[in-house]
């Protein structure tokens, strides 16, 4: 097993730079991220959330140059401080898979059904290194091992279908984890397995980036793991960030609505459940369809009080108060006016008063859910239950 | 392997059992036909009581069923029309015997299959390579000029009769030009170069117009499997673009298009009518129509049982195939 390559730091290794990403179709132009910005650092955890259309998976598939022909990708995007956008298809291909990998949501349309895994992972590593065949194997069979596949040599010879969903999923981090890249981009990894294998496949990732140090971009609209997982967090909005700043910085000081409404939307544990979950009225508009103002202002139960200038005029990502960079894009300047609309909403854990202590890092620990149940588990050991599978 | 060799077992015996149906249904039905075989085998002039002499040398004097289990048996054991000197043998296996060419059925067939399966397999290979990278190029340029040149031939091909083509290929190339030679057959063991001069023309003009199906079927599918998710992994794993069309997309396109590849091949195998005709080809399409032409039922009979079984074991083949080709399909 490799030694970490890195130990934790705050220079990134990935860092988009105002990125804009704009589909050319027959009904015209098409924004679909529309100038955000972020940065991991190797051994961290960027989270990136919101509602379906927000733009999370365009900004991961541009990072990657995987958008279709009809996308055009503007800004910057540096790996290592080496531009992406302006490589060739054959320097950009030798980082695919090897210095940026991806993991998808559903590793059942994402293993390709014809070939065996084996073959699947020992390929992205052969397409990497001059190795023959069998060290190829002998590699892929050594991450089938590494992610928790049970008996990995002889699984190696399987089909995808032969497999549960979540160790399907193993199987597609091997894959991702083969060529030990630097950045690892997991899209909704999670979405499409089961509660149990969910906190099991979210434990994997956690262990595998300790192991490696890799820099971990998470696309997720599941908060429960975000709040576990992730160092940072990017609140996207119709291609727009909203929020961004630590996780305790959007957990605990949420400084826009919208973050507050997805706050209010995920069930707790650790609250009575005396009130239903609180919703966001409405739903996302299509990129682009907002050319003025805010993009949330239709949506917000906040409009009023600001007034006009949520119509008018466009907010910009200003820093609120918090560990680092917090920033909002919300005219909302106060919090505490915030603070008392939460407190009706039923989320005032949530809410800590400007500058509270952080009281909530123990609640934190219990919080988001059934995760923290499956780290008393073997470090990468599926349990009985899925291998059962 | 042993679940594709019970499957195989089962699928050969199951097989038979519709060989036995089919022989049947196509024993009373020509046999039901108001024609009498008789009259062309009883010589001039035909008295009646010549007539009833050839109907009882041939065997036809029995009942359809009678004559249907005499059949079968000629299949295990053979038969033998007549007595004494006069006497003709039909070795087993014989499927019928024709008494107008003086020949038993299953000579006269294995003398024709070399050149129908010339024919066939040449034209399916070329038609195969031309149809599938016409259309894996159209998948890949679509919309473009290639696209719409690839998907207007597949329509032309569809569309054109095979015996208009096959005429005007034989008036330009053969006559205006004089570049190949317009008909005749050499085996492949007299001269392989010969073989080949002599077919090139039929098998061009075949693949041409079976290719269309090929290219669309490969068109459609291949443009399906290029927006599945595992062809963005196999593009996020590094894969240059020619790995990820011909690796992982092509690779989804090869079950439907071995389908009906061997379903195609298995039914022309049978006789190919119309292009042995229009170049003079002496193959199993040909004698099945110069054999309806003379009411020569048992032949009719023959070819008309042994192009269905081609066709059946083209099935066999197919299924298996698509066991080896997609690991999801079991043949337990």
């Amino acid at each position: 097993m490799p030694e970490p390559r890195k130990t934790p730091s705050e220079t990134p290794v990935l860092e988009v730079h105002d990125l804009h990403v704009t589909f050319r179709t027959e009904g015209g132009l098409v924004p679909a991220v529309d100038g955000i910005d972020f940065a991991v650092a190797p051994g961290q955890t960027l989270a990136i959330v919101g509602e379906s259309g927000s733009g999370k998976s365009v900004s991961s598939a541009a990072v990657m140059g995987l958008l279709p022909s009809n996308a055009d990708v503007k800004g910057e995007v540096l790996l290592d401080g080496r531009e992406l956008t302006k490589l060739t298809a054959e320097e950009l291909r030798k980082v695919r898979g090897n210095e940026v990998a991806l993991v998808f949501q559903d590793a059942l349309s994402a293993l390709n059904p014809y070939y065996s895994v084996g073959w699947q992972v020992a390929e992205a590593y052969r397409l990497h290194h001059d190795v023959s065949k069998k060290e190829a194997n002998a590699r892929a069979v050594r991450m089938l091992d590494l992610v928790g596949i049970p008996s990995a040599a002889q699984r190696a010879r399987a089909y995808p279908h032969e497999f549960s969903g979540g160790m399907r999923q193993r199987v597609v981090i091997a894959m991702a984890l083969v060529n030990d890249p630097k950045v690892l981009i997991a899209d909704e990894p999670t979405t499409a397995l089961d509660v149990t294998v969910q906190a099991q496949i979210i434990q994997l990732l956690e262990d595998v980036q300790t192991e490696f140090g890799t820099a971990l971009v998470l696309i997720s609209h599941d908060l429960g793991v975000v709040a576990e997982v992730a160092d940072d967090v990017l609140v996207m909005y119709a291609g727009r960030a909203a929020e961004q700043g630590s996780v305790k910085d959007i957990f605990y000081r949420a400084a826009h609505p919208y973050s507050l409404g997805l706050l209010g939307a995920m069930p707790r544990v650790d609250v009575p459940p005396k009130h239903r979950l609180t919703t966001i009225p409405g739903s996302p508009p299509s990129p682009g369809s907002i050319e003025t103002g805010c993009p949330f202002q239709p949506r917000c139960a906040y409009t009023e009080r600001v007034g006009e200038r949520c119509i008018t005029e466009r907010p910009l990502l200003t820093p609120r108060p918090g560990e680092g960079n917090h920033e909002a894009a919300c005219h909302l300047g106060r919090r505490p006016e915030i603070a008392q609309e939460v407190a009706r909403t039923g989320i005032q854990e949530n809410a800590a008063p400007e500058g509270a202590p952080l009281q909530q890092s123990a609640a934190q620990e219990s919080a988001p859910l059934e995760h923290s149940a499956a780290k008393a588990e073997g470090p990468l050991q599926p349990s009985a239950e899925e291998s059962a599978l | 392997m042993p679940d594709l060799v019970w499957f195989v077992i089962r699928r050969l015996l199951a097989t038979v059992l519709v060989m036995l149906a089919l022989s049947l249904a196509v024993y009373l039905i020509f046999y039901a036909l108001p024609a009498d075989p008789a009259r062309l085998g009883c010589g001039k002039p035909c008295t009646p009581d010549r007539l009833e002499q050839a109907r009882h040398f041939m065997q036809l004097d029995q009942s359809t069923m009678q004559q249907y289990l005499q059949f079968l048996k000629g299949i295990v054991a053979g038969r033998t029309f007549g007595e004494g000197a006069a006497a003709v043998q039909c070795n087993a296996p014989c499927f019928g015997y024709s008494f107008p060419l003086a020949r038993p059925v299953t000579t006269l067939i294995l003398s024709r299959l070399p050149i129908t399966a010339s024919i066939a397999i040449g034209a399916a290979v070329l038609w195969l390579i031309a149809g599938v990278s016409l259309g894996l190029g159209a998948a890949l340029r679509r919309g473009r000029l290639f696209d719409r040149f690839a998907v207007g031939f597949a329509l032309v091909g569809v569309a054109s009769p095979s015996f208009l083509v096959g005429l005007l290929a034989i008036l330009v190339f053969g006559f205006w030009l004089n570049m190949v030679p317009v008909n005749g057959y050499v085996p492949l063991t007299d001269s392989p170069v010969d073989w080949a001069w002599h077919l090139v023309l039929p098998w061009v003009v075949l693949a041409a117009l079976n290719a269309a199906s090929y290219i669309r079927l490969t068109r459609a599918q291949m443009l399906e499997e290029l927006n599945l998710d595992h062809i963005t992994t196999a593009r996020a794993k590094g894969a240059g673009e020619g790995r990820v069309v011909l690796l992982h997309g092509l690779r989804g396109v090869l079950v439907p298009i071995v389908t009906i590849f061997g379903l195609d091949l298995g039914g022309l195998l049978g006789g190919a009518i119309l292009t042995e005709k229009v170049f003079s080809m002496q193959g199993l399409g040909e004698l099945l129509i110069s054999s309806v032409g003379q009411l020569d039922v048992a032949v009719v009979v023959g070819v008309t049982l042994f192009s269905a079984f081609l066709v059946i074991l083209a099935n066999l083949v197919v299924d298996v195939l698509h066991g080896v080709l997609d690991p999801r399909v079991g043949h337990a």
